[in-house]
């Protein structure tokens, strides 16, 4: 059961460092990154090949973090000067990128087999419970620097063009400043944090296979977004909670109910996030601990 | 003549970019959105030709089912949901957009199932000009596209309904002030939208296999077509597909079938840092 709960609680926590980076990237900024696994895989496949070659996870996590930052240049240097939905079109058509070049690149990535077999960390400690609690503690200590960092961002000066653009770009670029430059930052810092929670994924997992990247991640930590509140550090909290609540749940369901097979479950799962994804933007679009007085 | 035989397959993947695409930038000239839930509305489409195919056998029949059940999903569509959040932020329309194209498909897989489907069409000889092989279905497909465009077309530029869909994209406020219902316009366009969908989505569906996520999996082309087309360009849309399809199929012998999506996406990326209104775009600014 201890066991049980580290195990939900280390997933939970890898996707709130990915709802952190959204968080910073459209709650803060406004930017529509429907592209967020694209950088969750590369830092995950990142570190995972690093690994291999004998690099210490330290280093590896590292570069995780700095590879998926730097991949995100070329994204927002082409797509960034463009309109919001031009945007959003272009982030989900890199992640699918990556996802087929992930797919056939047999000699890097080992293709569709994926790469099996990838070390845990901490396994001096032996495995097992304390192996599996120190990699909680140390994911939880990632997460509040990260939530820090991302409060000490926003209320920086550049915070505070950050969120102009949010509200007036047309403002912003009046008062003598580059929108785009300043969007760049925000979409490399949000991309680290997803390439960050990556490396943490795959090395917990330790088994990472293309199809675990497929664009329904991202639009998970969208729902776990809006849920929780747009823009707000509790709302990704409380969003990824409900979220894992929802898909384990629906596990429980499944074995409460042998006779839904899984692939039903995954359609019916499917139907539950595209139906309350449509239900919160309609009626609720801040989410449960959003702004009250913006709309 | 091998290259010539990949130009043809790829101008029939090109008709079902380049409808699809028309899907796109009907919605995103008047309705001002990027629907991502295009892509499931061809799912529709080939859905509901199937099951109209197996229930009477005929592939006319199967044609207008597929219409009807794609046309009657793209209005609930636009009912239930786009109409509520007019005049609402980008970005809740495309996650909306998104919300929609899951519920679709969550559907599909909950009624059909995830094995794949095709069409029980009899096989016959092709025909061969001038050491091209074309087969009988082909051309019965691109005679139905070019049927259905031109049907388009006509309705868009000769009809009332259609003049009040291009005032409207033109400019929503003096189209209403000037007496046009926003609303009927509306209603006509999302039938249009899925009846356009539809036939792209049956045309894949006689050409690959139906699954759940067949048109998911085509919406990175039809986003590219669009934008290389011109957002707001019906012409533009179905050109920029047909060349995009044969773009691909010419591809494949140097990059891999896999490589074909990201040409896609390769091509938007160019269009959009060279030329951002595409071929025939004006309507939109798009920097």
């Amino acid at each position: 059961m201890e066991g049980y709960l580290v195990a939900i609680g280390i997933v939970v926590l890898i996707n709130v460092l990915l709802a952190l980076g959204l968080t910073l990237q459209y709650g803060r900024t406004g930017l529509i990154n429907f592209g967020h696994v694209g950088f969750f895989a590369i830092g995950a496949y990142t570190s995972a090949l690093l690994a291999l070659q004998g690099v210490p996870l330290v280093i590896s996590f590292v570069a995780a973090g700095a590879f998926a930052a730097v991949s995100a240049w070329p994204v927002g240097m082409v797509s960034l000067r463009l309109r919001d939905d031009y945007f959003a079109i272009v982030t989900l058509g890199f992640s699918e990128t990556v996802r087929i070049v992930i797919s056939s690149e047999k000699w890097l990535t080992n293709g569709m087999q994926g790469i099996p077999g990838l070390p845990r960390l901490y396994e001096g400690i032996g495995g097992g419970l304390p192996a599996q609690l120190a990699v909680l503690v140390t994911l939880a200590l990632v997460v509040i620097a990260s939530a820090t960092m991302i409060q000490r961002i926003t209320n920086s000066p550049f915070g505070r063009v950050i969120e102009a653009i949010r509200d007036n770009e047309e403002a912003v670029t009046a008062l003598g400043k580059n929108p785009a430059s300043f969007k760049l930052r925000v979409l490399a810092v949000g991309a680290g944090l997803a390439g960050v929670a990556g490396a943490f994924y795959a090395h917990y997992i330790t088994f990472i296979v293309p199809d675990q990247f497929g664009p329904i991640v991202t639009f998970y930590v969208w729902m776990a977004i809006i849920i929780g509140g747009v823009g707000r550090i509790s709302g990704t909290l409380v969003g990824t909670a409900i979220l894992m609540l929802f898909l384990e749940g629906s596990r429980f369901i499944r074995d409460l109910i042998p006779a839904i097979p899984e692939v039903e479950m995954a359609s019916i799962r499917l139907g539950v996030i595209g139906i309350a994804l449509i239900l919160f933007v309609t009626y609720r679009p801040q989410g449960l601990m959003g702004d009250y007085t913006q709309r | 003549m091998f290259y010539l035989q990949l130009a043809l397959n790829g101008f029939i993947q090109g008709l079902v970019i380049g409808l699809g695409a028309l899907a796109i930038t009907l919605v995103f000239g008047i309705a001002r959105f990027a629907n991502a839930g295009t892509g499931d509305l061809l799912t529709a489409g080939a859905y509901g030709a199937l099951a109209t195919h197996k229930a009477t056998g005929s592939l006319v029949l199967a044609g207008i089912g597929g219409i009807a059940v794609a046309a009657v999903a793209s209005l609930l569509a636009y009912i239930l949901v786009f109409k509520r959040l007019m005049g609402r932020s980008v970005m809740a329309l495309l996650l909306a957009s998104i919300g929609v194209g899951f519920a679709i498909r969550a559907f599909h897989g909950l009624l059909y199932g995830h094995s794949q489907y095709v069409f029980q069409i009899p096989l016959s000889r092709p025909y061969v000009f001038f050491g091209l092989r074309i087969s009988a279905l082909d051309l019965a497909l691109m005679l139905t596209t070019a049927l259905a465009v031109a049907m388009l077309f006509a309705i868009l530029h000769f009809t009332a309904i259609g003049r009040q869909m291009r005032a409207v994209a033109d400019n929503r406020e003096l189209a209403r002030v000037s007496g046009i219902t926003v609303g009927r316009v509306m209603t006509a366009l999302w039938l249009l939208v899925g009846a356009v969908s539809a036939v792209a989505g049956i045309i894949l569906g006689m050409k690959t296999v139906v699954t759940p996520e067949m048109g998911w999996d085509m919406l990175l082309p039809l986003f590219a077509a669009a934008i290389f087309g011109g957002i707001g360009s019906p012409a533009g849309a179905v050109l920029a597909g047909i060349l995009l399809g044969i773009a691909q199929e010419l591809s494949t012998p140097f990059v891999g079938f896999t490589y074909k999506i990201a040409l896609a996406f390769a091509v938007m990326l160019f269009v959009l840092l060279i030329r951002p209104q595409g071929l025939f775009g004006t309507i939109e600014r798009v920097r």
